[in-house]
Parts: structure tokens; sequence; C-alpha cells
């Protein structure tokens, strides 16, 4: 296109073709425009603001007086050298390996059944798990909480009367695994209403024709899922099992207030509340910024092979 | 076939396990809302109320700010998804069907926003609305809502559109629409559900979001409902169990509401696509 | 070619309109003028929203064209944000503080300067020590006190009378000795003789305190933890072996979760220890037969130092008028809202106006954490709270968790 686009500007038939193909060319640009603009306008700032904060010492007396001391990469040589840190990575990786697994793999899993049942029991379950993606994160923790408490948890309550042991106060919150395990269970729960959904629709879009061709060849079951039904679902899985990472990944209402703030410590601490404590209860803002920016490096490179994929699958359509 | 129908009703059951535990905590919040206050602290939990009780209800509607806070976020959450809704449509279009140089800077963009850890913009994000006096005003909210949803919206909006086959757009280019043209008429009807999906979640996500309501909006008669039900759990003293569950079953109705509204245009989408043919 | 100009174009815009934008405007420095903002927690809008309103009516009627408006927080999160308050203006002109968060934004020159207005507060003279010690920083005085409180029993007297205790226990040891009377007589599953939860540091470090220890102190300018001196140590021992023998609480969980009088008003506890004001909720049934006293100490006759906890008022600097936020907390703090305090089981500010309610005379002997900068990051970071867990589970010895619990306060205490 440049090469002949430079000789453009003789011919004035050949002018207008290029206008009206710059025109075309154009529309894309306007398509994004509003959406550039939005974000550009008020997240600019405070990014910049992010990345010159994580360069300095900013506490709370440097908030007071709206001028931080710049100590250069300090902030970033003390969080990579703070072991819990490491630890905390370590841990909150496990954890996003573990909660993106289940909500993705029973989401399709309940897609998949939604399909194939019949349409009231599909309108109940649907509609139950909008009641449960209904529910405010905050009360959901409450509820959740409620139901697992020491003194007089209705978990405990059933799972004595089913026999499976005597676990009258029973501590869920006493060791870190069953703390997390606990929070794992919560954050599916509240994430399955959307994947299951979405996947929904997705199948939505298969066309019907295409099934019944398949199944006219003979194929049955896991061969039509694999041959017609994936590769339609593919670009919708990838976007949702990088969402989950993302989103898992920097989890911090849940762990937070089910675990409750007088249990949180570092022996339990996932990123997204590591950051919490570090940038804002300890007021050491220059910190909790450069804890950001890692933060967003690491996402980056967990997510990057399903991002790749993604952007592969759009240039391929 | 019999075959077919035994299986139909063996996931007919397993859908209805799942529809179990997947309500419990709702059935529990709303039971617990009915229980009366000693019901609600025994030792030994009953499933159902045996005497229910509204009283619940009426103090928790009664309760300072209740009615103000409930319009506030009605008009914020819809606000923000409308507009998002309409933004990231047309972006979404940008990505999935045309090359445009600089997409790739634009996508990455895209996901790069959505990997911000949101805790770490509060402070920066306060300032600058604040310099905006966009601080305690609906406005300020829903802009920052817009930022964060945006991004996701795009995103899945492009992979519902991709998922669509190509021959489908072009059958609809032959008559000689614009491409422009040939989307809106062809493709809207077969995206329906996937628009539905990403409104239904923009909705739910601004409805119930918490942290940048409270730290933005300071006068009572201003905040969202979430931040009126956070003062139920912020007091010291008595926590009203009863009163809170209450709300938040409340809370959850205009959500439930907004789904019952969308969810045939799912229904729908699924006829069309079977149309088509 | 031209679609990446147009792309990079559109980007720098928008980021060069934010950024300018944000230059040329001028940040805002105060309210509205004829108005104030003041942040009080949301215990005033329960407790006691009569004296606010009277506070209101005074300042008005002595400031007439200016309205007070009231903002109600949560203990959970005020402090954030305050934070963002600061950094970005339109904050309140007066702020209620938790007398441990003093210090940390003293330090941080978040707050006026009201020393030359000592004397016009009322009953300044004779503010209680702890009180006026948390509002006070370099000499300079920033925080008005507010009220107090401080801990007590809460019990069952027909349980307890019924065990063959008829007056208020003159030691820890009797005190034991009763409650584990009381646990005999009542056989149902998880009852506590006495309602201690785990983690309830506030309690646990009396004991601390009662057997001569402390938390932390300074030696040659720099703080040095001394929860593992042999006093401390007895003190935690001492703990360890009342919570074993009286409670059946969880080990790990604090005293919000479940609220003690909650296991109290269904009958699974035969006393707590807790603010006064746990009186509101014993439930119905026990209304009648429930009590209080003070705790006491295992030296006989004397009672075991209780936590003083309490509230102060501030004016923080980016106030658009400080000397009317001062006439606010003038009027909210005088003797009339003081005795109003007081009738909703507070204690009032200052030492001539205490009386004799079981709350008060608890607050005789009390004790205080360390007047330290960081000393809100030792409890956000629920140093002393992890240690007691380790201690009662049994997965620390007391000196292992002692040990490294007075490193970690010291480390965190001496940051700069």
């Amino acid at each position: 296109m440049t090469a002949a686009e430079t000789s453009i500007l003789e011919s004035p038939r050949r002018r207008r073709v290029t206008l009206a193909r710059l025109a075309r060319a154009s529309v894309p640009y306007w398509l994004i425009l509003p959406v550039l603009l939005a974000v550009g306008a008020i997240l600019g700032y405070p990014l910049y603001s992010l990345i010159r904060l994580s360069f300095q010492h900013y506490g709370l007396f440097e908030l007071i007086q709206r001028q931080g001391q710049p100590i250069g990469l300090d902030n970033y040589r003390s969080v990579l050298q703070d072991r819990v840190f490491w630890d905390t990575l370590a841990r909150t990786t496990v954890f996003t390996v573990a909660n993106v697994a289940l909500t993705i793999g029973i989401g399709t899993l309940l897609a998949l059944l939604l399909v194939r049942v019949s349409t009231a029991v599909r309108l109940l379950l649907t509609g139950g798990l909008v009641l449960a993606w209904s529910m405010p994160t905050v009360v959901a923790v409450q509820v959740w909480y409620w139901m697992t408490n020491y003194e007089n948890g209705v978990l405990n309550y059933v799972l004595t009367e089913l026999h499976v042991g005597d676990f009258f106060h029973h501590d869920w919150y006493a060791t870190t695994f069953s703390q997390l395990a606990l929070v794992t269970a919560l954050v599916v729960w509240g994430a399955l209403p959307f994947v299951a959904i979405t996947l929904y629709a997705a199948l939505a879009q298969v066309p019907r024709e295409l099934v019944e061709a398949a199944e006219i060849d003979g194929a049955r079951g896991w061969r039509i899922f694999r041959d017609v039904t994936f590769p339609i679902l593919k670009p919708v899985l990838l976007i949702l099992t990088s969402l989950s990472i993302i989103w898992d990944f920097g989890v911090f209402t849940q762990p937070f207030l089910l675990i409750g703030q007088s249990q949180i410590h570092p022996s339990n601490y996932l990123m997204g509340v590591y950051l919490f404590e570090e940038g804002y209860f300890k007021s050491d803002f220059g910190r909790g910024a450069a804890i950001s920016i890692l933060m967003l490096a690491i996402v980056a490179v967990l997510s990057v092979f399903y991002v790749r994929k993604m952007v592969k699958v759009g240039d391929a359509a | 076939m019999k075959r077919g129908r035994v299986t139909r009703v063996v996931l007919n059951v397993v859908a209805l396990a799942i529809f179990v535990v997947v309500v419990f905590p709702v059935f529990w919040m709303i039971s617990t809302a009915l229980k009366p206050d000693d019901e609600i602290v025994a030792l030994n939990p009953t499933w159902l109320p045996t005497t229910p009780t509204l009283s619940h209800f009426s103090a928790a509607v009664e309760r300072p700010f209740f009615w103000e806070d409930v319009k506030n976020s009605l008009i914020i959450v819809g606000a923000t998804v409308t507009i998002s809704i309409v933004l990231a449509f047309l972006a979404a279009i940008a990505l999935a069907k045309y090359g445009f140089s600089g997409r790739k800077l634009f996508i990455v963009l895209v996901i790069g926003i959505q990997m911000l850890p949101q805790a770490g913009l509060i402070i920066p994000l306060y300032v600058v609305l604040a310099r905006y006096h966009q601080v305690n005003a609906l406005t300020g909210v829903i802009v920052t809502y817009m930022t964060f949803v945006l991004p996701f919206c795009v995103w899945t909006l492009r992979g519902f559109l991709i998922g669509i086959p190509k021959d489908l757009e072009e059958a609809a280019m032959v008559d000689g629409s614009t491409r422009l043209g040939a989307f809106f008429r062809i493709l809207l009807p077969l995206i329906a559900p996937g628009l539905v999906a990403t409104s239904v979640f923009a909705f739910v996500t601004t409805w119930n979001e918490y942290i940048f309501a409270r730290i933005l909006l300071n006068d009572q008669s201003k905040q969202t409902i979430t931040v009126w039900l956070s003062y139920f759990l912020g007091t010291s003293r008595n926590t009203d169990w009863g009163a809170l569950m209450a709300a938040s079953t409340l809370t959850a109705v205009p959500v439930i509401i907004f789904f019952l509204l969308v969810q045939r245009k799912i229904v729908f989408g699924l006829t069309a696509g079977a149309v088509k043919a | 070619m031209y679609g990446r100009i147009l792309l990079a174009a559109a980007v720098m815009a928008a980021l060069a309109m934010a950024a300018s934008a944000g230059a040329t405007v001028k940040t805002p420095s105060g309210q509205t003028a004829g108005s104030i903002t003041v942040w009080l927690q949301v215990d005033a809008q329960t407790g006691w929203p009569d004296a606010v309103a009277a506070a209101n009516r005074q300042f008005e009627q002595a400031h007439p064209g200016t309205d007070v408006k009231i903002q109600y927080q949560n203990w959970g999160d005020h402090l954030q944000k305050f934070d963002a308050t600061l950094a970005g203006g339109s904050g309140p002109d007066v702020i209620e503080m938790g007398n441990t968060e003093m210090t940390k934004y003293m330090a941080a020159g978040a707050f006026a300067d009201l020393s030359s207005r000592k004397s016009g507060f009322a009953n300044s003279a004779s503010w209680l020590k702890g009180l006026a010690q948390a509002g006070t920083f370099a000499g300079k005085l920033y925080g008005v006190p507010y009220y107090a409180g401080s801990r007590v029993v809460t019990y069952r007297k027909d349980l307890f009378t019924k065990a063959g205790l008829r007056q208020a226990p003159n030691s820890l040891a009797q005190y034991r000795f009763y409650a584990q009377k009381v646990g005999k007589k009542n056989t149902s599953k998880g009852f506590s003789p006495i309602y201690i939860a785990g983690t309830d540091w506030y309690f646990a470090m009396s004991f601390v305190y009662d057997y001569g220890g402390q938390i932390a102190a300074t030696s040659k300018g720099k703080w040095v933890g001394r929860l593992d001196s042999a006093k401390s140590m007895a003190g935690l021992l001492a703990y360890k072996n009342f919570f074993k023998a009286t409670s059946r609480a969880s080990k790990t969980t604090d005293e919000t979760r479940p609220n003690p009088y909650d296991v109290y008003a269904r009958g699974q506890a035969a006393s707590m220890v807790g603010p006064s004001w746990f009186s509101c909720c014993v439930g119905d049934k026990y209304k009648a037969t429930s009590a209080q006293f003070v705790m006491p100490s295992h030296d006989k006759g004397k009672p075991m130092p209780g936590f003083l906890g309490g509230s102060n008022l501030a004016v923080p600097v980016t106030s658009g008028d400080k000397a009317l936020a001062g006439d606010w907390i003038r009027a909210f703090t005088d003797t009339a809202s003081q005795r109003t305090f007081q009738a909703k089981g507070n204690i009032p500010n200052a030492t001539n106006l205490l009386g004799t309610s079981v709350n008060e005379r608890a607050a005789v002997r009390s004790w205080f954490v360390p007047t330290a900068k960081h000393w809100v990051d030792v409890e956000n970071g629920n140093i002393l709270r992890n240690m007691l867990a380790q201690i009662l589970t049994g997965r620390l010895t007391i000196k292992q968790a002692a040990s490294s619990a007075s490193d970690n306060i010291a480390s965190v205490l001496n940051r700069p």
C-alpha cells in the first residue's frame, strides 16, 4: 500500500479512490476512539502517577505534604528481597491454578449440561446460577463465614449429622490450608455462574446444522465436542481462562473478609491481600505502587500464553 | 430414543443436585432473613423458620437512606452498563472484523488494563477525580466503573463476534450492503446472547462493587446500596444479622429482575441460531 | 502507516488531556462556605444520636449560617478513606480517631495543633491521662479526648450463686474456682464457664501487665520487645492456663467472630469479658439475671489492669476552617455531652466526672499500648493475635512464640 500511495498525489481520479479508501480504512479507528478516550482520560494520570510513586519513598507524611522523595529502585529492591513476597507469590500461583482449573472445568461441564436438560430444569438451574451471582461479594462472604463458623455453622452440623465425623466446634479457620480451601470454594462458587452462562450463550451460537451433519457422519458425544463445539467455543474459553487468571491472581475481597482482618497474616497472604496490607495498612504507598507494578508484570507473564492464542485466533478468523 | 430419554432424566437429576448446592447460600440468606432473632443465634440451625417474620425486612427498609441509595445504585449501574455496552460493541467490531495497524497495541492496552490491581489505583484515582470535582458525585463513580468494565466488555464481545462463522457475514454482504451495515442487520441478532451475557456481567459487577463506591462517596445520601449494606457490619456494637440478611436479599432483587427481563433474549438467540440455514 | 499515526495521536491526546487538566485545575482547599464536615464512627449514630444533635444545635446557634454535616464511618475502612482525603482534599473538618490510631497520624503531621485552645475545652485540666496522652505528640495537643471504655466481666448471677459465689471474686484464682464449678454443673456440649476468644489480645495482655510484664519499651532510643521477659511469659502462661480451664471458644479467632454476647445469649456461656456495653445484648432470657464485676487480678484484692480503649477528636490539616472545627469539638465534648456518654455506659473523658459504675471502677488500673508511631502496624499485622493462636494451639512453646513476636514487634516499631 505504501509504495502505491506515494504516487497518488498526481492523479485526481486516483486521489478520489484513495480518499474513499482512507474513509473506509479509518472506520476501525473511529470505532475504538470512544473507548480509548474514556479509558485514557480517567486512567491515564493515575497510571502515570502509580509508576512514578513506585520510585519514591511515599509514606503518610509525604502523602500529607503531597511530595515524595525519589529513591530510585529501592522500593523494588526491598520487595524483591522480602521473603514474604516470594512465599506469597508461590502460594498465590498455586491458588490461581486451582481456582482457574476448577472454575473453567466445572463451568464448561455446567454449560454442556444446560444445553442437554429439559427446559424447565434449564431455567431453574440458570435462575439458580443468577441468584448466586447476584449476591454482592461482601454479603456472600458473610453468609459463607456464617455457614462455616466454629460455634454453630451449618456445615459442621450437616457433616456431623451425615456421620462424616464429629465436626462439632471444628475450626475451619485454624490452618492456612483450610482457610484457603474455603476461599477457593467461595471464589469458584462466585465465578461459576458467569462462566457457565457465558459458555452456554456461546454454545447457543453453535449452528445446529453443523452438529446434525456430524451426527449423520456417525460421530458421537466427545468427538462432536472436539471437532464441532470446541473450535467455536475456543475464543470464548480463551478469554474466560485469561480473565480468570487475572482475577484470581489479584483477588482481595474474599480472602480478606472470609479469613478475617484479625486472622490475616503473612502465612496466609495472597498477592491482593499482600498489596493492600503493605500499601494501605502500613501507609507505605511507594512500596505498594512497586508491588502493584510487579503484580501487573507477573500476571502479564502468567497469562501471556493465553493472550497470544487469543490474538492468533482473532487473526485467523 | 429410549436411551436419550434415560440420559435426559439422569442429567436432569444431576442438574437439580447442582442447583441445590449452588443456591444453598442464597437459600440460607433468605431463610435467615425470615427467622426470628432467637432462631438465628440458636446452637442447632433450623432449615426453615418455624415462625417466619417480616420484621427484619421492615427494619432494613426503615434504616436511613435505603431508598436514596437504591436509586443511586440504579442510576450508576444503568448509566455504566448502557454506555459501556455501546462503546464496547463498537470497539469489539473493530477488533474482530477489521485488520488495522495498531490493532495489536490496542489489544495489549485492553488486556493490560484488566491486569491492573485495582487496589493500587485507589489513591491516584481519587486524586484525579478530586481535581475534576468528581468526588462525592455519581458521575465520578460512573466514569470510574466504566474504565474497569469497558476492557472486559470489549474483550468478551470480540470473542463472541469471532465465533460467528465467516460465511454468514459474506452471505449478508452479497446483497450489496456495506460491511458495517451487514454487522448491524445480520450479526446483531446473532450476537444477542453474547451481548446479553456481557451486559448481565457488567450489571452484576457494578451493582456489587464496594471499594471505590466507599472511597469516592461520602454523603450517605449519595452512596450506593452496597455501601449502605456495610453499615450493618461496621458498628462495633450489636450486629443485626436478621436485618443484614433481609437487606442483602433486597439488594439482590434488581439483579434478578434485570436477568429475568433479558433472559428471554438468550432463549430467542438460541432459536434464531437454529433457524439460520 | 496512517493507521499507526492516528492511533498514537489518539492515545497521546487522551493522556495529554488528562495530565494537563490535572495541572491547571486547582485543588480545592476546603469545604463549601457555610458548612463543616464531621466524621464520627457509627457508634455515635446508634448509641447517642441525641448528644450529636445537641452539639449541632449549640454550634449552629453560635455560628448562624454554618451548618454541620455528620458522615458516619466504619472502623474497618475509615483510615483508608481518610488517607484518600489527605491526598486529594475534600476531607472532613473533624475526625474521630481510635486512641491507638492517633500516634501514627500525629507523627505524620496529619492534624492541626490545638494546644492554644486547650483551656477552652471542658474539663481539660482533669482529662483522663490515657486519653490525653493518646492525643498529645511532642508536647502538642492534637486530639481532644472524646470518651473511653474499659473491660469488665458480665456474668450469670444465677449460675454463679448456685455454685456458691455470693459476691464479686477478689482474685483470679477464686473466679476460676467458681467458674469451674459452674462448668461441672452444666454439661451441654461446648459450654464455656468463661467465654474468652483465643486471640483476644486486649484480655491476654492484661495478664502480661498483671504479672509485671509489658509489650515493648524503649532502650537507648530504640524499641525492644519485652514479651519474652520472664514476667511477661509468666503472664502468658497464666493466660494459657486460664483459657484452657474455662473457655471452649475457638483458639484462633478474635473477639468479634462470634460476638461473645451471642454465645452468652443462647446460654452457651456463664460469663464473658468485654466492654461494659455488652450488657445490651445478653438476650431477653438472661437480662434480669446478668450483672457485672471488675476483672480481678491474680493479686488478691486488686483489679486486673484493663485495656483503656477510647476515641479522640482531631482536626485534619486539610480542613478549610480549623477554628470552626475546634468550636464544634468544644460543643461536643462539653460536660453535658460527657454526661450523656456516661449514661450510655461509656467512661467520660475527665477524672472529675467519673462515677462509680463497674466500667469506671475498672479503669482505675489500666494499661495502654506502646506510644510508637508504628504501633498501628503491629495491630494490623496481627503479631499479637498470631502469637496467642500459636501458644493456645500448642504449635509453639510460649518461649518460642513470645521471642518471635518480640522480634517482629521491635522491627516494626523501629522502622524509620
